[in-house]
């Protein structure tokens, strides 16, 4: 386990990484608008670029708003550094070349968010980096997909959108046997319902777009890098071990040790890609991130409540929510999530697909978009959006079914959310009827 | 590098840059289950600046084979046996807490090699609650926790880092518990003989002390400077982690003290 700070969550999601600066004694965290630092001489600006002391230089590297996010997110999770990038989606390309190489391989679960299974499947393939899809909570294939040249383990938390629970502390057993990371997108839990690191995983990976922020409003993504894996044991990684020649031959993991990983994505990608979280963006993230665990109490009661007023709808055919006891991973709930197992829920309705889109467009509080994690509660019909790229047996093996409604549960009144969802199910009623 | 010392691979940092001993040279000394990369914020600025750097991790620890030595005054013999494995007749040695402890050993027993000494968040004697070296014996990681907790000065317990986006604390964490800690601690404990030695020492001295320091009260550390007539910068509102907590004006400090002697020969 990787403790960042001895303040207790709460505490940290409000105070970690800033204290008031003493020009001015500003208690919200600034936002610090600017591309570029003025060096104190030319022999600082040198030593900055040489990476022989910490600062800013430009806003693509680092940013002082940026930074206190990053501090604020990695003490929460427990990590011993945070890289803030555009979004979640370049924080996981980041990741994944950071690490890997033309000739390398990931094996990633098969449950994932559609556009990271297309990133994994088909971007990074013109790379040179082949990806192997399994079923991730099984120990039998997830060892026969590690190979020789495989640089990680990716799962999510809890997946999009089959809601299936990774396992992670057995993931975690494996991938260490074989001297790999784990990575986990932790984005439907948020740390305020589970802490991968202390459960093994190494890297974990956050759009803050979704419950993180909470308010819709910006964009953004996070790497957090664990600091426990030796990253020189299993001598798969000579992008942190050997020496890095933009950098006079730094060797990351022997100079930086805990932090060796998210130095590297500092000096290479954010550098090189410079996939930027804007310093406004990351202002607006800390202004939903100080009520996260609050926010995300609320998530889980109305989530909770939801999951059993479904089940008791006679137009709903189906619910799946990772707490419930038919869910596959659902005996994982009560150890890798005490809090509860997120918000997200997904159930089928009556009528099939035209069902589906039936209830969608009746609703008038829920709001049909492709997002998920704003406090407002969100609905999307993932077969014609998000995983519309899939092929129907690549669907089936991310758990979706053509009738399925993904619920991001947002936190108004319970009734206003269920009174909405009735209309969905008097118009899918009406479809199904029809039929 | 690696090297030999005592039949023993060792592992020293060298700053990034390869290891010349034409040039003066600067020792980076460890303290309590650290190891080279508490320097880091140090290391490559001397490397890149016209000295050589050897930070080495002492036996046990981190890089480097074989057992933790068991007392400040076999870790002062090794890191003279070190020096010459180094092939090294003169450094400026910095220390860091119980690897300043080690520097006054090793000036004793080699006076002609240090031509300087810098202590960093130091005393003479670093007394150690017996129960937190039980409880390192039953568990490093807690005993890094508390340790952690009353070394780092407040900036750093909330979340302030002198490397954007990094967490000193479990940076520092991971490094404590992979590293013979109680061992570390128990020589310190041990250790009585740091006023004596320090007052023998004709060596020009410096040390700095944090104002926050829980462990090494700047009360204890000022009183070795004056024993030693050393010169003495504290900085305020840091704790005992000052190489990694306040990585710049550590090395600032450094680099004034080591640079006026350099150039005053």
């Amino acid at each position: 386990m990787a403790k960042s700070s001895y303040l207790k969550p709460d505490t940290i999601a409000l105070h970690s990484g800033y204290v008031p600066e003493s020009d001015h004694g500003s208690r919200a965290v600034p936002v610090y608008q600017t591309t570029s630092y003025v060096f104190e001489s030319v022999s600082d600006a040198s030593s900055l670029f040489n990476v022989e002391q910490g600062g800013h230089i430009y806003s693509r590297i680092t940013n002082p708003t940026v930074a206190v996010l990053e501090q604020r997110i990695a003490a929460l999770e427990g990590g011993s550094g945070a890289i803030c990038t555009a979004s979640g989606m370049s924080a996981l390309f980041t990741t994944f070349i950071t690490l890997c190489s033309a000739g390398d391989h990931i094996v990633s679960s098969a449950q994932i968010y559609g556009s990271t299974a297309t990133l994994l499947k088909h971007t990074i393939k013109r790379l040179g980096i082949e990806c192997s899809f399994v079923p991730i909570n099984d120990e039998k294939a997830l060892r026969e997909a590690i190979q020789d040249n495989t640089k990680m383990v990716f799962c999510e938390s809890i997946g999009n959108p089959g809601l299936e629970i990774a396992d992670i502390p057995n993931i975690a057993k494996v991938a260490h046997e074989f001297g790999i990371p784990v990575v986990v997108d932790a984005t439907f839990a948020t740390p305020a319902l589970c802490r991968p690191i202390e459960h093994g995983a190494d890297i974990i990976v956050h759009s803050v777009t979704k419950w993180i922020g909470g308010h819709g409003v910006a964009v953004g993504g996070v790497i957090v890098d664990g600091g426990q894996l030796d990253w020189s044991a299993s001598g798969r990684f000579p992008e942190l071990t050997e020496p890095y020649a933009p950098f006079h031959g730094i060797k990351f993991w022997e100079e930086f040790g805990p932090s060796a990983l998210a130095m590297k994505i500092r000096a290479e990608s954010m550098r090189d890609v410079g996939a930027t979280l804007s310093p406004h963006n990351a202002f607006l993230i800390l202004q939903g991130i100080e009520t996260l665990s609050l926010r995300m109490k609320q998530h889980v009661a109305n989530a909770h409540t939801m999951v059993e007023w479904l089940q008791a709808q006679e137009e709903v055919t189906w619910v799946n929510h990772p707490e419930m006891e038919s869910s596959p991973s659902h005996h994982l709930a009560p150890v890798l999530f005490p809090e509860g197992a997120g918000s997200m829920l997904c159930f089928g309705v009556v009528g099939g697909r035209a069902g589906g889109a039936a209830f969608i467009n009746a609703l008038q509080l829920a709001s049909n978009l492709a997002n998920v994690g704003d406090s407002r509660t969100l609905v999307l019909h993932p077969g014609s959006t998000t995983h519309s790229r899939l092929t129907p047996e690549d669907m089936i093996a991310a758990g979706i079914s053509e009738d399925m409604i993904r619920v991001s549960v947002g936190i108004e009144d319970i009734k206003d959310i269920k009174a909405d969802f009735q209309r969905g199910f008097k118009a899918a009623s009406r479809i199904a009827g029809e039929g | 590098m690696e090297l030999q010392v005592n039949g023993r691979k060792v592992y020293a940092a060298t700053g990034g840059k390869e290891f010349d001993a034409k040039l003066p040279t600067v020792l980076f000394i460890h303290g309590s289950g650290l190891d080279h990369r508490s320097w880091a914020l140090q290391t490559r600025w001397f490397a890149y600046n016209g000295y050589s750097v050897l930070a080495p991790d002492f036996p046990g620890h981190s890089l480097s084979e074989g057992d933790a030595l068991t007392s400040i005054e076999a870790q002062g013999q090794w890191l003279v046996d070190f020096l010459d494995a180094a092939n090294v007749n003169r450094v400026h040695a910095v220390g860091h807490s119980q690897g300043f402890l080690c520097a006054l050993e090793l000036a004793k027993n080699a006076a002609g090699k240090v031509a300087s000494l810098s202590g960093i968040g130091t005393a003479a004697a670093i007394p150690v609650n017996p129960a937190l070296i039980e409880t390192a014996l039953e568990s490093s990681s807690k005993a890094a926790d508390l340790m952690l907790q009353w070394g780092f000065g407040q900036n750093a317990q909330m979340g302030i880092s002198a490397v954007p986006g990094m967490q000193p604390i479990a940076i520092g964490r991971q490094i404590m518990v992979s590293n013979p800690l109680a061992v570390d601690l128990q020589a310190c404990a041990n250790y009585e003989s740091g006023e004596t030695v320090a007052e023998s020492l004709n060596i020009p001295t410096q040390l700095v002390l944090a104002g926050q320091d829980r462990m090494t009260p700047l009360k204890a550390g000022k009183a070795m400077a004056k024993t030693m007539n050393a010169e003495v910068t504290v900085i305020d509102n840091y704790g005992h982690m000052l190489p990694i907590e306040a990585p710049k004006r550590c090395l600032q400090s450094l680099r004034d003290f080591i640079g006026s002697i350099e150039h005053s020969e």
